[in-house]
């Protein structure tokens, strides 16, 4: 009997290959079942055979070329297979070698500059295109299922989002930068592919929050799009997104006012998207500083006592704490220099500076035109209680363009030029906002996100193409590797048969390290 | 979207029956660019476009017949919406939807029929069809080159000057009669003004001192947190471990970089103005 329940168990293991979503809850450390490794956003792995002592011996496992444009997404890992993507295209291969299973391709016009990466739920995988549609393959064979527009590619949506899979739904939200556009977040079925609901980024007129723009077609066509995936506290049943600039983008002149929900941090509840709270990093937004940087959930102390807390290293080059249980504001601290605001005010919001709003002259900025970060994954270890982003420092010079009759020009109605900068990781003490250690990574700007690991490792890229394994107590460096580009996605890895993997995309490059073979 | 997916799906067949599927990506774009939406071209193309003769044709014929409701750039007036946001707009395949409302007009909504001829009408759908390309296409990064002086000469010329020979110390390694004669004439007012800020394409040179004392001199190809690569004065490039040597790095530009932690935003104006004045 013994041995028939265990052959069984053996053949069911085998047959099906898919992820249960409850295992979400609780991810196993031989996958990276999600854009963000677990629900935390936190890209902290238990894993330690990989740990500070022999991380300067990490050597090539395997290496995928997939031919395509630079992999800006992280790969997730089930069961053995690695699934990752770039706009149009699915690859599926073997984690433990690199070889490849199945790739799909769909070609499509829009915008593609990004794909964050895929979802997996039971035996199906997900993906958004540049032409605003989501799709479902079949994990096993890649092929397609389904099909489902989302939005309308005539105004110039896409989906660089990877799929939250939230209990029985998928989260996904809009984005586009291309016409003045109402964006949002919404939760699909994974089985048909059924809208189940939608969160607007902007307020019906009338609605709560309306009342921050001047008119209804300012409101109507104010922007707020989704760039990136966001997390999710099973125990308050809230998932957490950032929502990206107003429009039109850096002119604010016909769209007077704080401009809700856009440059925001909503907490929306997972049944039935019903907005909890919010937060807007950016009230008023002239100068693309999207707020959709990971929102980091953090179970830590606050002044002695625990508390559920949220942070977030904003684009605008500030770094914010709430309270993720009701919004409710703790700490806002600059992470780099600028000079766009005057001063926080008593919600804890910078309040910005209308002389370095955009200007038809050219209003001189102290920030790198992209802002103080942005996509690339920040992490925090519960190792250190250190909260580490890499950052971007420089001097720009933001013009408003208005026409004749003083409307905006175009969608953006300006422009923006970046002199001098540099990247720098910085590790910030959550609970000061203090820095405890900055590291230069070089001249330019950077897209290297972060990895931490119970192996007191910190893995990342410099601007120099040089991937990284720095010590996070310090930033002294305890490995490096040339990977011929600069680290263009987030790290993440997994152990497989007693192997700890790395896995690194460097341009169209897809690199997995571990430790040498005895 | 219905209508326009169905277009689309029909030439993406054709083009795979025509050309086979190796070239079938490729011809996608050229097919859904006759739609006015979703198009990926550059915005030089957008530009370009829109300056055609049948696109100013339509331009002519816009301002005559439209601009009254729809404001003089197509961006909506009093009676009429915007049309950079329309719907029937970025749908439109050559005319097929914008066509009806200019001829029948939208009587619910109080527009009335425009007598156009069809030629008429298709210089319209081909100027509204530039215009939204350029307008979805109008980029957050660098302002373009024909930014106009008058937007941007804003400071005094004679505060640019003091600036210039005073607290800035620019006339430490410039001069007006010097290297930045006709400064002005040579460079786009914007051009010049990012240029000023940020001189572009100065190398930096370096002095190598090896482990034997030996000093090697050169261009900075690459310096990082393990490596410097410097071209010699011969031409060849070389490179060391950083631990096994000393950098001394030389940045041309040192004293500009100094400067933009120290520039108010009327200093940046006053400069320009007074670079202005160098033709």
């Amino acid at each position: 009997m013994k041995t028939w329940s265990l052959l069984l168990a053996c053949a069911c293991a085998l047959g099906a290959q898919g992820l249960d979503p409850a295992a979400l809850l609780k991810p196993p450390t031989d996958a990276w079942p999600m854009y963000n490794g677990d629900y935390t956003g936190r890209r902290y792995s238990t894993l330690k055979q990989i740990n500070r002592d022999n991380v300067g011996a990490l050597t090539l496992a395997w290496a995928f070329q997939t031919r395509s444009t630079a992999m800006k997404g992280t790969p997730i890992q089930v069961n053995g297979i690695v699934y990752f993507s770039t706009p149009g295209n699915v690859w599926a291969a073997d984690a433990k070698t690199g070889r490849q299973i199945w790739h799909f391709n769909r070609p499509s016009e829009g915008n593609h500059i990004a794909s964050r990466g895929v979802a997996m739920y039971r035996d199906r995988i997900y993906f958004g295109t540049p032409d605003a549609h989501l799709v479902c393959l079949e994990a096993r064979t890649g092929k397609q299922i389904w099909d489902v527009e989302i939005a309308d590619i005539a105004f110039g949506y896409y989906l660089s989002v990877a799929p939250l899979v939230v209990k029985d739904k998928l989260i996904i939200g809009t984005s586009g930068d291309a016409a003045d556009v109402p964006h949002f977040i919404a939760a699909i079925d994974p089985e048909s592919g059924k809208m189940l609901w939608r969160w607007d980024s902007l307020p019906e007129p009338g609605a709560k929050g309306s009342e921050t723009w001047p008119n209804k077609e300012a409101l109507a066509h104010g922007g707020g799009p989704a760039w990136m995936p966001g997390t999710y506290d099973p125990e308050l049943n809230l998932i957490y997104w950032g929502t990206g600039n107003p429009h039109p983008v850096l002119a604010g002149v016909d769209r007077k006012g704080d401009n809700l929900y856009t440059c925001s941090i909503v907490a929306l509840n997972a049944d039935t998207g019903k907005m909890a709270w919010y937060f807007q990093p950016s009230p008023h937004d002239t100068h693309d500083w999207d707020a959709v940087e990971t929102p980091v959930l953090i179970d830590g102390t606050w002044e002695g006592k625990p508390r559920k807390l949220l942070a977030q290293a904003s684009r605008n080059g500030y770094f914010f704490v709430l309270d993720r249980t009701n919004g409710k504001h703790l700490l806002t601290t600059p992470f780099v220099p600028s000079d766009w605001a005057k001063g926080i005010d008593a919600q804890g919001r910078p309040i910005p500076d209308p002389e370095k709003d955009p200007q038809p002259d050219g209003a001189f900025v102290h920030s790198y035109a992209n802002g103080g970060t942005n996509w690339m994954a920040p992490s925090f270890s519960p190792d250190t209680n250190l909260f580490y982003v890499n950052a971007s420092e420089g001097y720009s010079m933001f013009y408003l363009t208005l026409n004749d009759q003083g409307k905006p020009e175009g969608h953006q109605g300006g422009a923006s030029n970046s002199f001098w900068n540099r990247a720098l990781l910085t590790a910030i003490d959550y609970r000061t906002g203090k820095a405890k250690w900055t590291r230069n990574s070089g001249k330019g700007a950077g897209s290297a996100g972060i990895l931490t690991t119970a192996g007191r490792v910190l893995f990342t890229g410099d601007t120099s193409g040089n991937l990284l394994a720095l010590d996070p107590e310090n930033g002294t460096v305890l490995w490096h590797a040339y990977g011929g580009g600069n680290l263009t996605n987030s790290p993440m890895t997994y152990e497989l048969d007693g192997r700890q993997y790395i896995l690194m995309g460097v341009d169209g490059v897809l690199y997995a390290w571990a430790l040498p073979l005895k | 979207m219905q209508l326009s997916n169905r277009w689309r799906v029909c030439a993406w067949v054709l083009t795979v029956a025509l050309t086979g599927m190796a070239e079938a990506q490729a011809q996608i774009p050229a097919a859904a660019s006759q739609r006015a939406g979703g198009q990926r071209i550059s915005p030089q193309a957008a530009r370009a476009a829109l300056e055609s003769e049948p696109a100013q044709r339509g331009r002519a014929q816009f301002s005559k017949s439209c601009a009254f409701c729809h404001g003089p750039d197509a961006t909506g007036g009093a009676e009429g919406p915007n049309l950079m946001r329309s719907s029937v707009v970025r749908h439109d395949q050559g005319g097929d939807a914008i066509g009806p409302v200019i001829r029948d007009g939208r009587p619910d909504r109080g527009m009335p029929p425009i007598p156009l001829t069809p030629q008429q009408i298709s210089d319209v759908v081909t100027y509204l069809h530039a215009a939204v390309a350029v307008s979805d296409r109008s980029s957050a990064g660098n302002p373009a080159n024909d930014y106009s002086l008058k937007r941007l000469l804003t400071g005094n010329a004679e505060a640019g000057k003091a600036y210039f020979n005073g607290v800035g110390q620019c006339s430490q390694c410039h001069s007006p009669t010097g290297d930045l004669a006709g400064i002005a004439r040579k460079y786009p007012p914007v051009e010049l003004q990012s240029r000023f800020l940020y001189p572009m394409g100065k190398p930096e040179t370096a002095a190598v001192k090896l482990a034997s004392g030996a000093v090697v001199e050169g261009k900075l190809l690459h310096l990082d947190a393990f490596y410097v690569a410097i071209e010699d004065k011969s031409g060849w490039y070389h490179s060391w471990p950083l631990k096994d040597v000393k950098v001394d790095v030389h940045n041309p530009i040192a004293a500009h970089i100094e400067l933009l932690s120290k520039y108010t935003n009327k200093d940046v104006h006053d400069l320009f103005a007074y670079l202005e004045t160098l033709k």
